[in-house]
């Protein structure tokens, strides 16, 4: 029967599970973020960098192709931590822009059309509506970043053989890991972004300055000061690091792994306060 | 059956501010379809006590259950069972209803299908329908507030708490609310919370009210049961020799009582109509000077508990002789 002839009944059937019932909220943003160009020009433009590494590796793995060259070339056709870092370098700025496109847009309107107490009066807590949106920008950079990765990694493998898959198993490890703490931290800091301002443009400033801003502060800090602790202020260059040690590349002077990783962690610990203090169904003012 | 909604000593401090102050009654009744009217005076903590119910607040002392859970300790059970249609405008602008409805519906536990089709079926059912695939934002204000309470009832809850739903709508459109309203308890089963200002609205569709004020409860009204008597209150004004009237009335069953020189105020119960006053004075040959009757109103209830009118005197304009419990 047609909804208009049926009238209004109660809902009676099943309801879907618990623990997955946020994901409604990802599956509804989705087509929308899709939908705006810019987003849209973004992802593919960020594909170009993981065509070329898959160039490269092809170029790396056919030595025909460049027997007769010297020896240094040679050299620079290696596949190894670095290629990684070089590969990891580039699409975490791809992922950055991204985040600063489709991050504003998730929680920002929310706000601006006080519609958080239509999310809190179901069965959905602070923490399911944070993992929700989060989940949605994850699932995005993790395609520019993550999956292209693991992509040319097994792709490396597929041409170079087992032996080199062997003593390169550090390396989808790292990558993975390294990207993953990359994700987590760029989307929180979009979700902070938006929470905190309302207008989407603004919070999509202040998500590329989180990262620039803070880059510059740290070298201020590290020359005014001559020291070099000041890269722990600094997410681009603390991840740096922590992803060199993970695909066992040098990464520099200054801190160590170690101590750019709790650096992040502060970081995410501060962002997560922000979302924390800023994401509630009812302002109450004392 | 476990009441609508059952608070023990409920006290809810927002910053230094005690805004609930030891709250304590039990509500409606489950399964029952039965409608409570939350009233107050602004500032009178109706909303945190409704934000309270759905979780917003955490309580600072006592405790409030709905439909027999916890806010405190099971929100996610109480959630489940809630449809809440906020006051303030909460709709997402650039999005179209059938959308939206979707996305709420799927939020409240309903599969993808069901909630597209519950969407649909809900939208006809307050008359938005034919704007269905309109976005949000180019919505009338009666079309945001009919919207609003799309969204709470579409996943069909055994309680839908309602903040000020005829807010902003013309005469017609209110009516269709309290319409919607009445048919969500009386052909759904809901139970429904409707915080108002308008206590008309209350008093047509609710059987309860209960009255805040300065975050305690004042009165607690059975509106059912004050329709269900029908009582009259009448006040009488004759010349001549009254002395025989009181047992005349008494024999109807009128309660009476003799106020001064020809003065009476009585309450007619349930199947003594105004015409049997009339032939009771016509009988004993007196002449009326004045003859008021009405029943008591919700507003003078209000404006009682929240002390506007003196409980036990007389107030300027309005019949002396009602108390808050309809008793003369």
């Amino acid at each position: 029967m047609a909804v208009y002839k049926r009238g209004y009944q109660r809902y009676q059937g099943e309801l879907t599970g618990r623990w997955t019932r946020f994901l409604a909220l990802p599956r509804f943003v989705w087509p929308r973020l899709i939908e705006q160009r810019l987003i849209l020009i973004v992802l593919i433009v960020s594909l170009f960098w993981p065509l070329a590494c898959v160039a490269f590796i092809y170029v790396a793995n056919h030595s025909e192709l460049w027997s007769g060259l010297d020896n240094d070339f040679a050299q620079f056709l290696q596949i190894d931590g670095r290629f990684f870092r070089y590969f990891m370098d580039t699409q975490a700025v791809m992922a950055v822009i991204l985040a600063a496109l489709a991050g504003p847009g998730l929680i920002a309107p929310d706000l601006a059309n006080n519609g958080l107490p239509l999310y809190f009066s179901r069965p959905l807590s602070r923490l399911d509506y944070v993992l929700a949106r989060m989940f949605t920008l994850v699932a995005m950079l993790a395609l520019v970043t993550l999956l292209p990765a693991l992509l040319l990694f097994a792709m490396q493998g597929g041409l170079a053989g087992f032996d080199w898959l062997w003593k390169n198993l550090r390396l989808p490890v790292g990558v993975l890991a390294g990207f993953a703490m990359h994700i987590l931290l760029v989307s929180m800091v979009a979700l902070a972004c938006s929470a905190w301002v309302k207008w989407r443009t603004i919070a999509g400033a202040l998500v590329v300055g989180f990262f620039f801003i803070l880059a510059g502060a740290s070298e201020l800090l590290n020359n005014v000061l001559d020291v070099t602790w000041g890269v722990l202020f600094n997410p681009a260059r603390a991840l740096y690091t922590v992803w060199s040690a993970m695909l066992g590349v040098e990464a520099g002077e200054g801190p160590g792994a170690w101590a750019c990783g709790a650096a992040l962690l502060v970081m995410a610990a501060l962002v997560a306060l922000v979302l924390e203090k800023k994401l509630r169904p009812v302002e109450v003012v004392s | 059956m476990p009441p609508v909604i059952e608070l023990d000593d409920l006290r809810v401090r927002l910053g230094r501010r005690e805004v609930l102050k030891g709250l304590s009654c039990r509500l409606g009744a489950s399964g029952a379809g039965k409608a409570i009217g939350l009233l107050g005076p602004n500032g009178a903590g109706k909303s945190t006590l409704i934000q309270t119910l759905l979780g917003f607040h955490k309580p600072s002392g006592g405790g409030a259950r709905v439909l027999g859970f916890d806010c405190r300790t099971q929100p996610r059970e109480v959630k489940a069972r809630i449809g809440y249609m906020p006051e303030n405008e909460t709709l997402i602008a650039n999005v179209t209803a059938v959308s939206f409805l979707r996305l709420m519906g799927e939020l409240s536990g309903l599969p993808g299908e069901a909630a597209l089709e519950k969407a649909h079926e809900t939208l006809f059912h307050v008359g938005l329908g034919e704007a269905r695939y309109r976005t949000l934002g180019t919505y009338s204000l009666g079309m945001k507030q009919m919207a609003k309470l799309a969204q709470a009832i579409i996943h069909g809850p055994d309680l839908v708490i309602l903040d000020e739903p005829t807010n902003g709508l013309d005469p017609a459109a209110r009516r269709r609310m309290l319409t919607l309203i009445r048919e969500m308890k009386q052909d759904h089963g809901m139970n429904v919370v409707l915080c108002s200002h308008l206590l008309r609205d209350v008093e047509e569709t609710c059987d309860e009210a209960v009255i805040l004020k300065d975050g305690q409860i004042v009165h607690h009204a059975d509106l059912e049961a004050e329709r269900r008597s029908n009582r009259r209150f009448v006040e009488l004004e004759v010349a001549g020799d009254d002395a025989a009237l009181a047992p005349a009335l008494q024999e109807s069953g009128v309660e009476s009582v003799r106020e001064g020189e020809g003065r009476w105020r009585m309450v007619l119960p349930p199947g003594v109509e105004i015409g049997t006053l009339w032939q009771i004075v016509a009988r004993l040959d007196l002449r009326v000077h004045k003859l008021t009757h009405r029943r008591d109103t919700l507003e003078e209830i209000f404006m009682k508990a929240v002390g506007h009118l003196p409980a036990g005197g007389p107030a300027p304009d309005q019949p002396e002789e009602v108390a808050a419990d309809g008793r003369l």
